[in-house]
């Protein structure tokens, strides 16, 4: 007998793992089961963070609408704010102000800038977003109809009120 | 421990009662519901992005604000399945075997008890105060102005318009008539605290509804079916809505005689769950919206 202590705890070891296969294969695994383990696991770092901004201070930033267009404002949370943008009656695009506090990596993108909206690097996100870095503030245009285009996005970024936004603390 | 949004969002039925009830209301809402079902799925409509590494980004995002509870969505969440809970062994006795043909009532009339006015109006008047309450935990309260605010409530779409639509036919047309707004309003203000105390729907979800105490919660609820009795007759007499022509458009898969319609009403509240179904949709929804416009 040269291991008796594993041989001890290998039965109910055994147990513990087949245990653990069966509960988890009882389950679908999905693409997102990482974030939801990092997420919920004790001492997780909270998605929106102390220190984020209010959502209420980012909406005076944000432009007003006009030209057939109506401005619908949509969600106001901690760290967030964001707009729909109308043309009769459709939903045409989405205007949005975050605070990168809460997700660093956000703010990351901007280092590979090459374009400037405002004075400020932007950049374009998918097929459907154009982002401005404002400090540490993502402004963004988001496309929910072919017909808005990215010189829409571009055009509707330069009238956020980019350097009063540039001045929040 | 709870499910993750995106096992809720998954595991979203495609053919049920529900589904069968909510698409028989086309006709009230045309084309603004499709049952859109699968987070991922839901991922790619809403945003209309299709690179992977991107739609990564934004459902990891999202599950992470789920799951971070000072944000409000599982208290939007809990509230949308608890005002709802549905008999799903009569939803499943009332399918079983009835692919292609109609469900006949009759079968069902000894194990549904129509309730009283008081009590279905109560319950109306709770599925609305949720849904204020749930608008607040997920959207915050949007803007700087109370015309932001109503603005935004005023621009229900999709499954959150099908959803006030259901609750108009369901909860108001079919089981209290044709006037239900005035019988609502005159049953609700000879509704004292507590028999709203002995309501079993206002039992299950009182520990989220504001105002302090029962009086204060009836205060609430009050303030609030007078704040939306005003859209809710417009959504009715705009759309030329009446028990007959809701009960037309679902004699297509249940039958039913019009005499027969407080049984219909309890049938369809035992049997349905539109509000935790499109609940859960439109939270899946600004969750996704908010993630992608944030990573």
């Amino acid at each position: 007998m040269i291991f008796p202590g594993l041989r001890r705890i290998l039965a109910p070891f055994l147990l513990a793992v087949l245990l653990l296969v069966t509960s988890c294969s009882a389950k679908q695994p999905s693409r997102f089961d990482q974030a939801q383990i990092e997420s919920t696991k004790r001492g997780a770092t909270p998605a929106v963070v102390k220190e984020s901004q209010q959502g209420s201070s980012f909406n005076k930033f944000l432009p007003k609408g006009g030209g057939g267009y109506d401005r619908v404002f949509t969600q106001e949370k901690k760290g967030f704010a964001e707009a729909k943008l109308n043309k009769n009656g459709k939903n045409v695009a989405m205007l949005s102000i975050s605070d990168t506090v809460n997700l660093p990596d956000a703010a990351k993108k901007f280092q590979s800038s090459t374009q400037k909206i405002g004075g400020y690097p932007a950049v374009d996100v998918g097929n459907t977003q154009t982002a401005v870095l404002v400090g540490h503030y993502q402004v963004k245009v988001l496309s929910r109809d072919p017909s808005f285009t990215k010189s829409d996005r571009d055009a509707w970024l330069k009238q956020f009120d980019l350097n009063g936004l540039a001045n929040l603390k | 421990m709870s499910k993750s949004i995106f096992e809720l969002v998954d595991q979203l039925p495609t053919n049920n009662m529900t589904i069968m009830v909510l698409r028989s209301l086309d006709f009230v809402v045309p084309g603004q519901w499709d049952n859109l079902v699968g987070f991922t799925n839901t991922i790619r409509t809403v945003t209309g992005e299709t690179d992977e590494s991107l739609i990564q980004q934004i459902g990891d995002r999202a599950v992470c604000l789920y799951n971070d509870k000072s944000q409000g969505y599982q208290r939007a969440m809990w509230l949308y399945q608890t005002v709802d809970r549905t008999d799903s062994a009569l939803g499943a006795a009332a399918l079983a075997n009835k692919v292609g043909e109609k469900i006949p009532l009759m079968g069902f009339l000894n194990k549904i008890t129509p309730k009283a006015d008081k009590a279905q109006t109560i319950d109306l008047c709770m599925k609305l105060v949720v849904e204020l309450v749930a608008f607040c935990q997920i959207n915050g309260i949007p803007g700087d102005s109370i015309g932001d605010f109503v603005g935004s409530l005023g621009d229900y779409s999709g499954e959150s318009l099908m959803r006030m639509a259901a609750l108009v036919c369901i909860d108001g047309l079919i089981p209290l008539g044709p006037d239900f707004i005035l019988k609502a309003l005159s049953t609700l203000n000879g509704t004292n605290p507590t028999e709203l105390e002995q309501n079993n729907t206002f039992q299950s979800v009182k520990d989220l509804i504001p105002g302090g105490n029962t009086a204060g919660q009836l205060n609430f609820i009050n303030q609030s079916f007078d704040s939306v009795k005003g859209w809710m007759s417009g959504f009715v007499s705009g759309r030329g809505l009446t028990p007959e022509n809701v009960i037309n458009n679902m004699q297509k898969f249940v039958e039913i005689s019009a005499d027969k319609l407080d049984y219909l009403g309890a049938f369809l509240d035992m049997t349905t769950n539109y509000y935790e179904h499109t609940g859960t949709q439109t939270l899946a929804r600004r969750l996704i919206e908010r993630a992608v416009a944030e990573i």
